[in-house]
């Protein structure tokens, strides 16, 4: 992905350093026009550092940053062209909502008249119509991140950059705000670029998504892509839920579990791809006969979650095998035994680890 | 109980401003016959006068300067983070902790041994800052400290350069501090009387020296009709300062 010919928002080799500490190690990344890239990844990640980079409120100690092909590196936060929405919102509490999403277009001297008439159409869009006159602190936290979304747009910017915006809402807004605010992205045809820790949060909302740890991309694809195929350990186990094997050969795990697989190397298997069955398989004996791709263990824990269920089964190995399956699942008594099966087709192979 | 206690906090001003109507020539309470007399004489005599412009021009000095300089502190105090910042935060404010007859003599003698300030009104001023700019710093550090700086990296996002950013942004956040500040600042070096007795010159003595001298000499009800009309002073000042604040 370094086509950066028809990118709107390229980084290049950008790095920043604290000391010997890298907060975030040469990023290479190109967004395209429309396109909504989520920076996914734990607290610390340098993910938070890299957006605020690009908006300038962090010099980086290597690389470039380009906007619409123009070099804007050194450039002071307030000549770029970046719209940010802060984690905090950072309304303006002594300005009313229409002042607070009036203050960039005023900043860029657009006359009176067309200031107005442009808050007046993003109050409409973001549905913040008979709140003009009000102050952030008379608001909901639900129509504080609005105006904080509408301040960010109105100004038309080259890229909109988004800290955690959803991280303050309760779970239940959460979920229509987001796909609100990708509807509205996607109409404007805006450039995004998205910070979160929430991994269902990028998968939901991002054309692609970048994986970061401990400073590095380590990868960036879309969200099937990244979950389908992960390329090292931490993206398969940060993104969705993951059982791995490490194998030496093509037909055992380390901790002894038969598996059919091409050759060696650290293998997911999704909770989601194992099934489960009623009774545990019986040999000659009644005693379970495990062939490859299958595991008899105790059940330890069940969880309803409504569209279906998880369980942990207790592997003889020790191995904790979470196991995702319809909500029968959840009949499961904790406590008895079961086996559960899986294909060659089910386990993936991580390239990126060794 | 709140009425014993209010009784008890204001019962001497009403004393004084009672004393100051009263039509007798010598101060005496509850007042006999009624009169304003004694306004009449305090507004005629000039030493009172050239006394309140006195006081005024130094209580103004001292709260700009003490607001200047007190803000620039706390402003480098909550800001940036240098080695023997909490210790230099304790030594700007330690000077509240002295008695003011102790930092008066200290100054004295200070200045005696090195004159380094002219005597009279600048040496006044000087030694008044050492107590402004500390009040000042105790009300504007916790007001800095809540500043949100992320409020002001919006602004600068939206197009406003760093110093506009602060002035559209920062400052009316401040405004009520600094507010508060000055008028702190202001009533502290108003009212002030050791070191103003200790350091000012006796031509330009500020309004309290005047008033300490008139109580031991004379003490007609002049004096207290000079204090009925500060009381008065400070009243409207905390009333514009609760309008202000209501806003």
């Amino acid at each position: 992905m370094n086509s950066t010919g028809s990118a709107e928002l390229v980084l290049d080799g950008l790095a920043r350093r604290y000391g010997s500490t890298t907060a975030v190690a040469r990023v290479d990344l190109a967004v395209a026009p429309g396109e909504l890239v989520a920076l996914l990844g734990p607290s610390g990640c340098g993910k938070t550092t890299t957006l605020r980079m690009v908006a300038g409120f962090v010099e980086p100690s290597e690389g470039r940053i380009l906007l619409r092909g123009r070099d804007i590196t050194t450039l002071p936060p307030h000549r770029r062209d970046a719209g940010m929405v802060f984690q905090s919102y950072a309304l303006f509490p002594h300005l009313t909502v229409a002042e607070n999403i009036a203050f960039g277009l005023q900043r860029r001297g657009v006359p009176k008249p067309e200031v107005a008439e442009r808050v007046a159409r993003m109050v409409a869009l973001l549905q913040l119509q008979g709140l003009e006159k009000r102050l952030p602190r008379q608001l909901s936290g639900g129509q504080q991140q609005r105006v904080a979304v509408g301040r960010a747009l109105v100004i038309n910017p080259a890229v909109v950059l988004l800290d955690e915006p959803f991280s303050n809402l309760d779970a239940l807004l959460r979920e229509g705000t987001r796909i609100e605010l990708r509807r509205l992205q996607t109409e404007l045809g805006l450039t995004t670029l998205f910070v979160t820790h929430d991994q269902a949060e990028a998968m939901a909302i991002s054309d692609r998504i970048a994986v970061m740890n401990k400073g590095r991309l380590e990868q960036l694809g879309t969200p099937r892509e990244v979950y389908d195929r992960p390329a090292t350990r931490f993206v398969a186990s940060f993104i969705g839920r993951a059982n791995l094997f490490t194998a030496t050969d093509g037909r055992h795990s380390e901790d002894g579990i038969a598996l059919d697989i091409p050759g060696p190397g650290t293998w997911l298997l999704r909770p989601e791809r194992i099934a489960m069955d009623g009774a545990p398989a019986s040999g000659p004996n009644g005693a379970p006969t495990d062939g490859p791709n299958s595991a008899t263990g105790i059940v330890e824990v069940v969880c309803f979650l409504g569209t279906g269920a998880q369980a942990v089964l207790r592997l003889p190995g020790g191995r904790a095998l979470l196991v995702e399956g319809p909500a029968a699942l959840a009949d499961l008594k904790p406590g008895r035994s079961a086996t559960v099966r899986w294909t060659r087709a089910d386990l993936t192979l991580i390239p990126g680890d060794t | 109980m709140a009425v014993l206690t209010f009784l008890y906090l204001l019962g001497p001003l009403f004393v004084i401003v009672a004393a100051s109507f009263s039509d007798t020539g010598y101060l005496t309470f509850p007042p006999q016959g009624l009169s304003l007399r004694w306004y009449r004489a305090a507004l005629a005599d000039a030493r009172y006068l050239n006394g309140f412009f006195v006081s005024l021009k130094l209580g103004g000095t001292v709260a700009a300067l003490s607001l200047l300089i007190g803000t620039a502190a706390a402003v480098a105090l909550t800001r940036f983070s240098f080695p023997g910042r909490a210790f230099i935060e304790a030594l700007f404010l330690s000077p509240l902790v002295l008695p003011g007859l102790v930092l008066a003599v200290a100054l004295t003698l200070f200045f005696a041994a090195n004159p380094v300030v002219p005597p009279g009104m600048p040496r006044l001023i000087v030694s008044h800052l050492l107590v402004g700019v500390p009040l000042v710093l105790r009300v504007m550090l916790p007001v800095l400290r809540r500043v949100d700086r992320s409020i002001e990296e919006a602004a600068q996002n939206l197009g406003a350069s760093p110093f506009l950013a602060f002035i559209l942004v920062t400052l009316p956040f401040l405004r009520p501090g600094l507010f508060a500040a000055l008028a702190l600042a202001f009533i502290f070096s108003f009212d002030e009387v050791e070191m103003a007795l200790f350091l000012g010159s006796a031509r330009d003595a500020p309004l309290t020296v005047v008033l300490y001298g008139a109580a031991q000499m004379q003490m007609d009800p002049t004096v207290a009709a000079v204090s009925s009309l500060l009381i008065l002073l400070a009243l409207l000042m905390m009333v514009a300062q609760q309008l202000y604040a209501q806003r």
